[in-house]
C-alpha cells in the first residue's frame, strides 16, 4: 500500500490532466491548449485531488471522534448544514459568496451538534451521532422547502448540490490546502492517542489520554475541511466512507498509515471519478461528480460489506 | 270505428318522425358547431401553468377567460395562482373548472393528471423555434375563436423581425443559462432559434434543452459573443471576464434579461431583434 497509494495518486493525476473535453498536444501546445491546461484543467484536478483529500480525511476523523465506522460528514449534519448555507446564498442570488454561506452553514451546524453532544464538556459519541442525524434530516427538509419556494432556481440548486469542480481557480486550491494542511498537522502528533481512542474511554482515559480534548479538536477538524469541501464543490457523497473502509482492509489500520494514507487514496479517487465526469460524455458535456462517487462509491461499498463483512475492522 | 286508432297511430308515427327529424337538424347544428369552433364550443375558463403563455392570451383579448395561474405569473394579477408549475395545487385547479389547462410540458403536467381535473383539456405549449411559437399562437387562437386577432398577432411579431438587418458576417455564440455549474443552450432552446434569427449561430451543438459543459469547451470553440443570462436561473452570477478561467477568451460578454431570452413567448421576437442591434452594434466582421 505504501507504493501502491503514491503511486496511485500521480496515475491519476497525469491521466486527469492529460483528459478532458479538448485534447492537447503536450509536445507542442498553441495558445489556446497552453490556456486550457493553465487556467482550467490544472486548478480543477487539483481541487478534486484537494477535495478528495479532505472528505477522506474528514471521514476517518468523524470516525475516530464517534468510534463508529458509518460516519462521516453526512451523518455529523456538517455537510447537509454546509449545503444548507450554500442553498441560502443560491436562493439571495450571492452567488460569489457560496463558498462563505457553505462555510457558515457548516460551522453553525458543527457548533449546535457540539452544543448538544456535550454534557458537562464531555462529548457523548452517540448522542453526537443523533444529533447530527437530526440536523441533517432538518438541513435537508429546508433545502427541500427553499427549491420549493424557488421553481426558476431549482434547476440551479440541485445542479450545485450534485457537486463539481468547474469553478476551481487556483485560490482557492491555495485556500482548500491550506486548510487541510491546518487540520493535518494538528492531529499529526495524535496518532498514538488515535489508536488509543480506539478502546473504551476508561481505557484510553486510564492511558493518560485527554479523550475530551481529542474528540473536540478531531470535531472541529473534521468540520472544517468538510465545511470548505462542500463550499468549493458542492456536496459529494461516500468519499469519506469508502476511501478509510479500503484503506483499512489493506492493513492500514494504524492511525499513523491510515491518516496519511486517507489524504492520498482520497486525492485519487476524486481525480479520477472527476476525469470519469468531464470525459463520459460527448461533446464537452459533463456529469456531476457527485453522481459518479455515489454510484460507484455505494456499489463497491455494498460489495465489500456482503462478500467481506468479517475482514472489515478489527472484528476478526 | 276500427280507422280511428290507425288515424291516431299514423298521427303519433307523424308526430315521432317530426320530433326525430327535429333532433337530427339539431345534433347536425351540435356536430357543426362542435366542428367549426362556434362560441358554443369554444374554451372560456383557463389555466395558464406555463407564464409565456398568458402574454400572448392577453393579445388575444382573452385576459378575461384565464382564471388560474402559477405563482410566478406576473402577467395575469387577479388570476388565482394555484402553486408551481410543477407543483399545481389540484384542489385548486379543480375549484376554478378550467376547460382548458396550458402546460409546458408532460413532465411538468403529466396526462394522468387530466384525469385529476375534470373536464379540461390539456395543451401543451413548448415550442423550441420562433416558427413554432407562431404556430402556437394559430393554435390557441384557434381553440379561442380569436382566429383574426392571433393571425394580426403572428403579422406583427413575424414584421417586427424585419427590422433584423443582415450582418457582415455571422457571428458564433454561447448562451450560458447558469454559472455554477455552467449550463448552456443546447439546440432545442429557444435561445438557438433567437440567436440564428438575429444572424449568429449557437456554437453549442448538443440536441439538449441546456447541457452541462465543461469550461475546457468554451474556451476551444471560442465563441465571439458569450451571452449569460442574469434571472431566477442564474440569480447575481460573477461577470465572466471577472472569471478567473475565462481570463484568455476573447469573447464579447453580453449580460441579457433571462425573462427575455429564455422563455419562448412574445418577447422572444423583441429578444432576436436587440440581439441583432448587439451583433451589428459590437461592429462584428
Amino acid at each position: 500500500m505504501r507504493i501502491i497509494l503514491p503511486a496511485a495518486l500521480v496515475l491519476a493525476f497525469i491521466a486527469a490532466v492529460s483528459a478532458g473535453a479538448v485534447k492537447i498536444d503536450f509536445f507542442s501546445m498553441s495558445e489556446m491548449e497552453r490556456n486550457i491546461l493553465f487556467d482550467v484543467r490544472l486548478p480543477r484536478v487539483v481541487l478534486a485531488g484537494l477535495v478528495g483529500a479532505a472528505l477522506a480525511l474528514s471521514g476517518v476523523l468523524f470516525q475516530y471522534v464517534m468510534k463508529n465506522p458509518l460516519a462521516d460528514s453526512f451523518t455529523t449534519g456538517v455537510s447537509a448544514s454546509s449545503a444548507m448555507g450554500a442553498v441560502i446564498a443560491i436562493m439571495l442570488g450571492l452567488m460569489p459568496y457560496i463558498p462563505l454561506f457553505a462555510l457558515a452553514g457548516g460551522i453553525a451546524g458543527l457548533y449546535l451538534v457540539y452544543r448538544i453532544a456535550s454534557y458537562r464538556g464531555r462529548i457523548q459519541p452517540i448522542t453526537m451521532l443523533l444529533a447530527g442525524i437530526v440536523l441533517s434530516t432538518f438541513a435537508s427538509a429546508t433545502i427541500s422547502f427553499m427549491k420549493f419556494l424557488s421553481d426558476d432556481a431549482v434547476s440551479s440548486i440541485i445542479f450545485w448540490l450534485m457537486g463539481g469542480f468547474q469553478a476551481a481557480t487556483p485560490l482557492k486550491d491555495l485556500i482548500l490546502f491550506a486548510v487541510i494542511c491546518f487540520s493535518f498537522l494538528s492531529v499529526r502528533g495524535d496518532y498514538l492517542k488515535l489508536d488509543i481512542l480506539c478502546f473504551d474511554d476508561t481505557t484510553a482515559s486510564s492511558t493518560g489520554v485527554d479523550v475530551n480534548r481529542l474528540r473536540k479538536k478531531l470535531f472541529f477538524a473534521a468540520a472544517l475541511l468538510t465545511a470548505f469541501s462542500v463550499g468549493y464543490a458542492g456536496i459529494i457523497g461516500f468519499v469519506g466512507l469508502i476511501i478509510p473502509h479500503i484503506l483499512r482492509l489493506g492493513n492500514l489500520v494504524k492511525a499513523s498509515y491510515l491518516l496519511p494514507a486517507s489524504l492520498t487514496g482520497g486525492a485519487a479517487f476524486m481525480m479520477a471519478t472527476d476525469l470519469v465526469a468531464r470525459t463520459i460524455l460527448q461533446g464537452g458535456q459533463e456529469l456531476p461528480v457527485g453522481v459518479i462517487t455515489s454510484s460507484i462509491g455505494g456499489v463497491f461499498f455494498l460489495y465489500l460489506l456482503i462478500k467481506r463483512r468479517k475482514e472489515l475492522f478489527y472484528f476478526n | 270505428m276500427m280507422q280511428k286508432p290507425e288515424h291516431g297511430r299514423n298521427m303519433t308515427e307523424t308526430g315521432k318522425s317530426r320530433l326525430l327529424i327535429k333532433m337530427m337538424l339539431a345534433g347536425i347544428i351540435i356536430c357543426l358547431a362542435a366542428f367549426d369552433g362556434s362560441s358554443a364550443w369554444a374554451y372560456k375558463r383557463i389555466v395558464v401553468l406555463y407564464p409565456a403563455v398568458s402574454p400572448i392570451l392577453i393579445e388575444l383579448g382573452a385576459l378575461d377567460m384565464i382564471v388560474g395561474t402559477t405563482r410566478s405569473d406576473h402577467a395575469v394579477k387577479d388570476a388565482v395562482k394555484v402553486g408551481s408549475h410543477l407543483r399545481p395545487n389540484i384542489e385548486l385547479l379543480n375549484a376554478l373548472a378550467p376547460d382548458l389547462i396550458i402546460a409546458g410540458s408532460q413532465r411538468a403536467f403529466p396526462r394522468e393528471m387530466e384525469q385529476r381535473v375534470k373536464a379540461a383539456d390539456i395543451l401543451y405549449y413548448n415550442p423550441v423555434t420562433l416558427d413554432e411559437i407562431l404556430a402556437k399562437i394559430r393554435k390557441i387562437g384557434d381553440m379561442l375563436e380569436r382566429r383574426d386577432r392571433a393571425e394580426k398577432l403572428v403579422l406583427r411579431l413575424k414584421k417586427r423581425l424585419e427590422d433584423i438587418r443582415p450582418l457582415p458576417a455571422e457571428p458564433s455564440v454561447i448562451y450560458e443559462v447558469m454559472a455554477e455549474p455552467l449550463r448552456v443552450a443546447g439546440e432545442k432552446s429557444i435561445v438557438t432559434s433567437i440567436v440564428s434569427a438575429a444572424g449568429g449561430r449557437n456554437l453549442v451543438k448538443i440536441d439538449r434543452k441546456h447541457a452541462v459543459i465543461s469550461t475546457e469547451k468554451v474556451l476551444q470553440l471560442r465563441p465571439d459573443f458569450y451571452i449569460y443570462q442574469v434571472g431566477p436561473m442564474n440569480k447575481n452570477p460573477v461577470p465572466p471576464g471577472e472569471r478567473p478561467f475565462y481570463k484568455s477568451l476573447k469573447a464579447e460578454f453580453v449580460k441579457v434579461d433571462e425573462l427575455e431570452f429564455a422563455r419562448p413567448g412574445i418577447n422572444a421576437f423583441d429578444a432576436a431583434v436587440n440581439l441583432n442591434r448587439i451583433f451589428l452594434g459590437a461592429g462584428h466582421e
